[in-house]
């Protein structure tokens, strides 16, 4: 789902006013721009279409919000366990590009987020960046895929694609991943058509590759490591998602050993309870698509809470997960308990380890990422 | 309160229009330093807040002078080499119809680089849509005050005229800075994203700079070797300041001048103290030694004196301080507007009350004061009651002391001039010699004045007859009190006359550049050009339109581009001269038809003289250039006169410069109409010609020299206000050190009015020793106004600016000298005269 | 050098004068009804104690200073009905002044301060110099006219001062305390000489004194008793 990114957005580009303590208040506003609630003019999803690709593995700038969500848990040639996220949003500022004969002309912002979760060095990297979409700062591009926000950038090594690589590096943090199609893409929701709230179009288009196996160079904390592991990759575009009364969401992609992969996500309401149009899906080894319906098929509980050291936010901290149907039994526990992006939009994002009853009644273990917005300072919609 | 003070106090009472004149004297020259001191300093911070502000937080720019900046650097930078903090910016001038009188600067950037550098681009505050400022073509973010003076709101439009073409620009938002240094930094910007401010400032592809935030030490150092590698040649990577600072030494010497002058109405008020705490314990000299007798001791006597002179002093200061902070608003519209026209934009919101400029202005005055205070103090603290009460002895002294004060006086012209001739080029010990000049100059005043009193006398004699006579020797027997009233006036009408013949030699020479200079027919150039500021090109089109015109013979073309270097900026000039303006230039040596032969031919280049000065380059050396294709090293084939910048301009012909830069564009053109024609005509014809929108300035021969002149008026009128001013304090100086002189003498008049006197012959005796005493100096003041314009035009202003000029002397300036010195030595007259022949002679007499 | 020839100075009236002056809140008369005549070439001492207005007496007599009534008529003119101008002119023909402060000017040497009421009447005559040189010898102190008079005693600069009150032969010599500031002995001389200079002119003289010394040698003394004059007993 990751409609962070949407959100995200709304409070970006306050970058961290670095020396503080400015008291001019200038009417200008990143975080105003990206919340604007203004659906005129752009591409709605209204219903299912026909996805093609590679095409749509590029940009659609038509609707407002896109994005290429790449999140995966690697493990060095030691045995040292790492999480990765790595993000690169599209917004349209406004339907159409401007016209102008300046190539710095554009109607595409984009912006970037990169972490990296030292699970033995108990540290957690994240970065952020904005860039608008001209004169080769960032941009997105479907034959040969390219998306990319300065040097950080997940392009095709191949015309079809697949394989994928991604390149990013921030201080001392630098990422580059071979990322392999393990299953074909999953389409979400209705066809690719994801609802997000009861109106029509309050919805996203929606594709994910569950299963990425990944190999490549990780540098942390000095250190340059040989690193494989497993990624996922979502894809989704929509010009708006949520609608009233939604305050949050908590996202789980996990993957388990046997093969199986799970995604469920549960919209908050204001008074805590779970939003109706909370969703899951199970993708079995061979990629085949298992929907999940929300409340029958799928339960999720909170088993414990941490709170951030920034704000006192209280945000769930591991999970009991269960599917009843399959007789899935799962327990989901950060790597880190403090995997928070301390980013103009606040959220917590991290890798977390799955154990537990899986598919056959087999006892599995795998691992996974979970998204948590809607529990810091701010209400996640203005 | 203590007795001491008490009979200090009522004597004080007794003689307040001294008091009053004192305290004036010492609150004009405070005022006059102080008000120069804050426009001077207002100039400079409203130029360096406003280069800080938009600079922002960058330890380093990349800037470029010969050629925009490629755009496409940015994202290498960002990409290759990972230098995240960089923001690219577009930046240029403009101007409003509704903000008649005030240079827009048009900065263009891009939101989404501004995070680490100019907090009030994303600075969290609520209200303007980024989305709206992006993708709005050519929006525009202007101050709150701004838009309130221009009466717009966010939704209305801006007209806008750059460089020459008009814009009408979407004004979507507004800033309101709550901190007053972002409100004096925002107060002439024109925020724009660097899309639009590309389109209107015709940038199309480039970037004015890129500013960046580099780490210390070694890491950063690697990054700026990596940066300079990838940088394009005349592009170069500088710590930021560096250009700011370079910019504003543009003005030092303007600043110096100016500052130097504001000295000398201060010492002017020096003069002033002294004379009037000399004459008020000259006065009290009886008091003081009855003081002395009855055992008030020596420190007490100079406590006593010093204490009022710090109360004079403070009490000066003070009102200095007050006058001065209304003259600086006056002034400061001056001194911009000057700034204005000659060096750089810079918009002065307000005049900062900085505190230090004002105890450094009080302090001044009241050390000033002090310092004036005591000599006499010491004199009279020193004094001998019976031995110093007597005037003979005084008077002796006095006399003696002239042939002395004279040769000490001609010693310290010989030691200033020294200093001028063999000081190296540096302003401050320049003034330094002229403050040596003048001292010396009034120092040699006295055995001047005698010698005149001498040589007047048979004149006076003819005129007055004895009463002629007795004011003659009423002036050399008072010689201890009329040496210094005169040689102040001297000092203060000579430096009136100094700058005056300078001002008037500077605007001869002007005049016969542009006579020679000017020799096409009609000048075009776009709006908002200025002497050191080059305002865009002329649309091709229009050029070919122009050029094309029936009436039009021949054409010369001017491409001026401005580079700053850190040694200061010059202007480099691309010249594809018509035949019949090669002419134009007058070459300090060389034969002028060989230089421009070899000019023609494009074997070098000619410097204007400021350029050479400042470099200290001559004929036949090199200078290096840097362009687009790298530095070139040029010779230098000639020096020519040039008083349109103090910056300097180097020229080349259009095919030389053609080789090096890629740049066709035209600044300014020159055109020949056939004989007969009528200049005006063809201007009101060409200017139907330019479509709707465009604006370009064409202006005759005869107008555009008229304009020229005007401009100088202007940039002079700092000037003619201080030499004003000067003038002022001189007179007050001389009213009070003369009034001070004849009431001194009231007693001595009253002896003559029992003995016969009449009151019409006291008037006539009075005012024809004041007058006599005007007059001297007046005719004294002219010979040393001309020594002191000499300094000031071969020495102080050669340093200062690099012009040679034509000395010219008008008689009006000298004749005016002598009229002022004698109108405010008879005015100091009237008083005394008044008040003596009012007096029934008993009343003089009966005295203390 | 010969004396110019004798004449006889102009006799005074001196008719109910009133003077006071204002001192604050206090209005202080000095005169009250003074009445005398004296007679051309007459001699006469006035004496008083401190602050009875003699000084007074004198500036009125002169026409320095105005009655606030009476009047004085000097040679039969009436002084105070004179203009300013005509007063000053009067004074600079017919009257002599001898201060008990002897007022010489300190930046004229003795010899200028004896030219310079010469030069104020306008007469250029080469004699003057002679004149005043000759003066000076009868005063003793030919040998000091180029000193300047700050740097002469006491007595000489009031010789010098009654030569100058002399120099332009006025016909009326009106001397305040002329002998106030001097010893004894220069005292002596003083009124001496300015006895005999006053005699040998013919000059009407007026000395205002307390020294009984001085005033024997007048001719007549009057007191100003009260503002009024009397006639003392001698």
């Amino acid at each position: 789902m990751r409609a962070i990114g949407a959100l995200a957005m709304l409070a970006a580009v306050g970058c961290g006013a670095p020396e503080g303590g400015e008291t001019l208040q200038a009417r200008l506003s990143l975080v105003e721009t990206l919340a604007g609630t203004d659906t005129v003019g752009y591409a709605r999803a209204l219903e299912p279409r026909a996805f093609d690709f590679p095409v749509d593995h590029g940009p659609h700038p038509a609707f407002r919000t896109e994005w290429w969500y790449v999140t995966g848990n690697l493990t060095s040639e030691a045995g040292r366990e790492f999480g990765f996220q790595f993000t690169i949003f599209r917004n349209a500022l406004s339907p159409t590009a401007p016209e102008s004969p300046s190539a710095w002309a554009t109607n595409q912002a984009y912006m970037g987020h990169f972490t990296v979760t030292d699970v033995e060095g108990r540290r957690f990297y994240a970065y952020e960046r904005f860039a608008r979409g001209a004169v080769g700062l960032a941009g997105a591009q479907a034959e040969p895929l390219r998306v990319w926000l300065e040097d950080w950038t997940l392009e095709a090594a191949a015309p079809q694609a697949f394989p994928l690589r991604l390149e990013a590096r921030d201080d001392d943090v630098a990422l580059r991943l071979d990322l392999a199609a393990g299953k074909p893409s999953v389409l979400q929701g209705d066809r690719g058509l994801s609802q997000k709230g009861p109106e029509p179009g309050n919805a996203s288009y929606y594709y994910a590759h569950t299963r990425l196996p990944a190999s490549g160079t990780l540098a942390v904390g000095g250190d340059t490591l040989r690193v494989t592991g497993t990624a996922w990759l979502d894809r989704e575009w929509s010009t708006s998602a949520l609608s009233e009364g939604q305050v949050g969401w908590d996202w789980f992609a996990l993957q388990l050993d046997d093969g199986w992969d799970l995604m469920i996500y549960r919209l908050r309401r204001a008074d805590g309870s779970a939003d109706a149009l909370s969703d899951g899906v199970l993708v079995d080894p061979d990629g085949v698509r298992v929907p999940l319906d929300w409340g029958a098929d799928v339960t999720m509980e909170p088993t414990g809470s941490w709170t951030s050291p920034i704000d006192g936010a209280v945000y769930p901290s591991g999970w009991h997960i269960t599917v009843p149907g399959r007789g899935w039994d799962l327990t989901v526990e950060p790597r880190l308990s403090n995997q928070e992006l301390d980013v103009s939009f606040r959220y917590w994002e991290g890798a977390v380890a799955v154990g537990g009853v899986g598919e056959g009644g087999a006892v599995v273990a795998g691992s996974g990422y979970v998204e948590l917005t809607g529990y810091a300072g701010e209400p996640t919609r203005p | 309160m203590k007795l001491l003070t008490k009979a200090s106090l009522r004597y004080l009472r007794q003689h307040v229009m001294q008091l009053v004149l004192s305290v004036l004297g010492v609150a004009l020259g405070v005022a006059v330093v102080l008000s120069i001191d804050l426009a001077t300093e207002s100039a400079r911070t409203g130029f360096r807040i406003s280069a800080e502000t938009v600079s922002g937080r960058a330890t380093h720019q990349i800037t470029s002078d010969v050629a925009p900046i490629d755009e496409r650097l940015l994202a290498r930078l960002r990409t290759e080499l990972g230098i995240r903090e960089s923001a690219p910016v577009v930046e240029g001038f403009g101007s409003s119809p509704l903000l008649p009188g005030q240079a827009l600067r048009i900065l263009g950037i891009d939101p989404f680089s501004e995070g680490p550098f100019r907090p009030f681009v994303v600075g969290g505050g609520l209200g303007v849509d980024v989305a709206d400022f992006v993708t709005s073509r050519r929006g525009i973010i202007m101050s709150q005050t701004m838009a309130t003076r221009a009466g717009l709101a966010v939704g209305d439009s801006l007209p806008v005229l750059v460089g020459g073409q008009a814009w009408s620009l979407p004004v979507v938002g507004t800033v309101d800075p709550t901190d007053a240094l972002a409100r004096a930094g925002l107060s002439d910007v024109l925020l724009m994203d660097i899309a639009g401010a590309q389109e209107v400032l015709d940038l199309v592809g480039g970037l004015t700079r890129v500013d960046l935030r580099l780490p210390e030490g070694a890491a950063g150092e690697g990054m700026e070797m990596a940066i300079r590698e990838r940088l394009a040649p005349g592009a170069s990577l500088l710590a930021a300041g560096t250009r700011t600072d370079a910019m504003g030494g543009m003005i030092d010497a303007f600043d110096v001048n100016l500052t130097a002058l504001s000295l000398l109405a201060l010492i002017f008020g020096m003069f002033l103290i002294y004379n009037a705490v000399t004459f008020s314990v000259v006065q009290r000299r009886q008091l003081l030694g009855r003081l002395r007798a009855i055992g008030v001791t020596r420190p007490e006597i100079l406590r006593l004196i010093l204490w009022e002179a710090a109360w004079i002093g403070t009490a000066g200061a003070a009102l200095g301080v007050v006058s001065g902070l209304v003259l600086a608003r006056g002034l400061v519209r001056l001194v911009t507007r000057t700034i204005n026209d000659l060096y750089f934009s810079v918009s002065v919101e307000s005049v900062p009350v900085e505190p230090v400029l004002l105890v450094k202005a009080a302090a001044l005055g009241v050390g000033a004061t002090l310092l004036a205070a005591l000599p006499p103090a010491l004199e009279a603290a020193g004094a001998n009651p019976r031995v110093a009460a007597l005037r003979s002895v005084i008077e002796s002294r006095a006399r003696r002391m002239v042939p002395r004060a004279a040769a000490l006086g001609v010693l310290s012209v010989a030691v200033g001039w020294l200093v001028l001739e063999f000081s190296s080029r540096s302003l401050a010990v320049s003034f330094a010699g002229l403050f040596f000049v003048i001292a010396g100059l009034a120092l040699v005043t006295p055995a001047g004045a005698l010698i005149l009193v001498r040589i007047s006398r048979p004149l006076l004699e003819a005129v007055g007859g004895t009463l002629g006579l007795i004011a003659s020797r009423g002036v050399v027997s008072a010689l201890s009190r009329t040496a210094p009233a005169i040689a102040a006036l001297v000092v203060a009408v000579s430096v009136t006359v100094g700058l005056g013949v300078m001002i008037q030699s500077f605007r001869g020479t002007l005049e016969r550049w542009l006579d020679g200079t000017l020799r096409a027919d009609i000048y075009v150039s776009l709006p908002g050009a200025t002497a050191t500021r080059a305002a865009g090109t002329l649309w091709p089109d229009l050029l070919d339109t122009f050029v094309a015109h029936p009436d039009v013979v021949g054409h010369s073309t001017y491409r001026g581009v401005d580079l700053l270097e850190e040694v200061g900026g010059y202007r480099l000039v691309a010249l594809d001269l018509d035949p019949r303006g090669e002419q134009a230039f007058d070459f300090m040596e060389g034969d002028a038809a060989g230089i421009m032969q070899r000019f023609t031919a494009a074997e070098g280049v000619i410097v204007s003289e400021p350029f050479a000065f400042r470099r200290g380059s001559s004929r036949g050396d090199l200078v290096t250039i840097p362009t687009p294709a790298g530095e070139q090293s040029l010779e230098v084939l000639g020096v020519f006169y040039d008083y349109g910048s103090d910056q300097g301009a180097v020229m080349m012909t259009r095919a030389l410069y053609d080789r090096f830069f890629d740049d066709p564009g035209v600044t300014s053109l020159a055109l020949f109409v056939g004989p007969g024609v009528d200049s005006e005509a063809v201007v009101r014809d060409l200017l139907g010609q330019v479509s709707a929108g465009r604006t370009v300035i064409a202006r005759t021969n005869d107008s555009l020299r008229t304009a020229s002149l005007e401009v100088f008026d202007r940039t002079f009128r700092v000037t003619a206000v201080l030499r004003f001013l000067a003038f002022i304090v001189a007179f007050v100086g001389v009213l009070s050190a003369l009034m001070a002189l004849e009431l001194e003498r009231s007693r001595e008049l009253g002896v003559m009015r029992a003995w016969g006197l009449t009151p019409g012959q006291l008037w006539r005796l009075v005012l024809t020793q004041t007058g006599l005493m005007g007059l001297v100096s007046g005719v004294l003041a002219v010979p040393m106004g001309i020594v002191l314009s000499i300094v000031m035009i071969f020495v102080v202003n050669k340093r200062a600016f690099g012009w040679t000029l034509q000395m010219q002397i008008g008689p009006e300036i000298l004749l005016q000298a002598v009229g002022l010195a004698l109108v405010g030595a008879l005015t100091a007259g009237i008083y005394p005269a008044w008040r003596m022949a009012r007096t029934r002679p008993a009343l003089a007499l009966r005295g203390e | 050098m010969t004396l110019p020839e004798r004449t006889l100075g102009p006799n005074l009236e001196l008719i109910d004068l009133a003077k006071s002056y204002r001192e604050g809140d206090r209005l202080h008369t000095v005169l009250d009804g003074a009445t005398a005549k004296i007679a051309g070439g007459e001699r006469v001492a006035i004496l008083g104690p401190s602050g009875s207005g003699k000084s007074t007496l004198l500036n009125l007599i002169s026409g320095t200073d105005l009655p606030d009534a009476g009047t004085v008529r000097v040679g039969g003119v009436d002084v105070p009905a004179l203009t300013e101008h005509e007063r000053t002119l009067f004074r600079r023909k017919h009257v002599g002044f001898v201060f008990q402060f002897f007022n010489l000017l300190p930046t004229l040497t003795v010899l200028e301060n004896l030219l310079l009421p010469l030069e104020l009447t306008g007469s250029r005559d080469p004699a003057n110099e002679a004149r005043a040189l000759g003066l000076l010898e009868r005063v003793g102190l030919a040998d000091r006219s180029e000193s300047f008079p700050d740097r002469l005693s006491g007595g000489e600069q009031q010789r010098i001062a009654l030569a100058r009150a002399l120099v332009h032969r006025p016909g009326l010599l009106l001397a305040d305390e002329p002998t106030g500031n001097l010893d004894q002995d220069l005292a002596e001389q003083v009124g001496e000489l300015l006895e005999e200079l006053a005699s040998s002119h013919g000059t009407t003289l007026v000395v205002v004194t307390h020294s009984r010394e001085l005033a024997a040698r007048m001719d007549r003394t009057l007191r100003v008793d009260h503002g009024r004059l009397v006639e003392a007993a001698r």
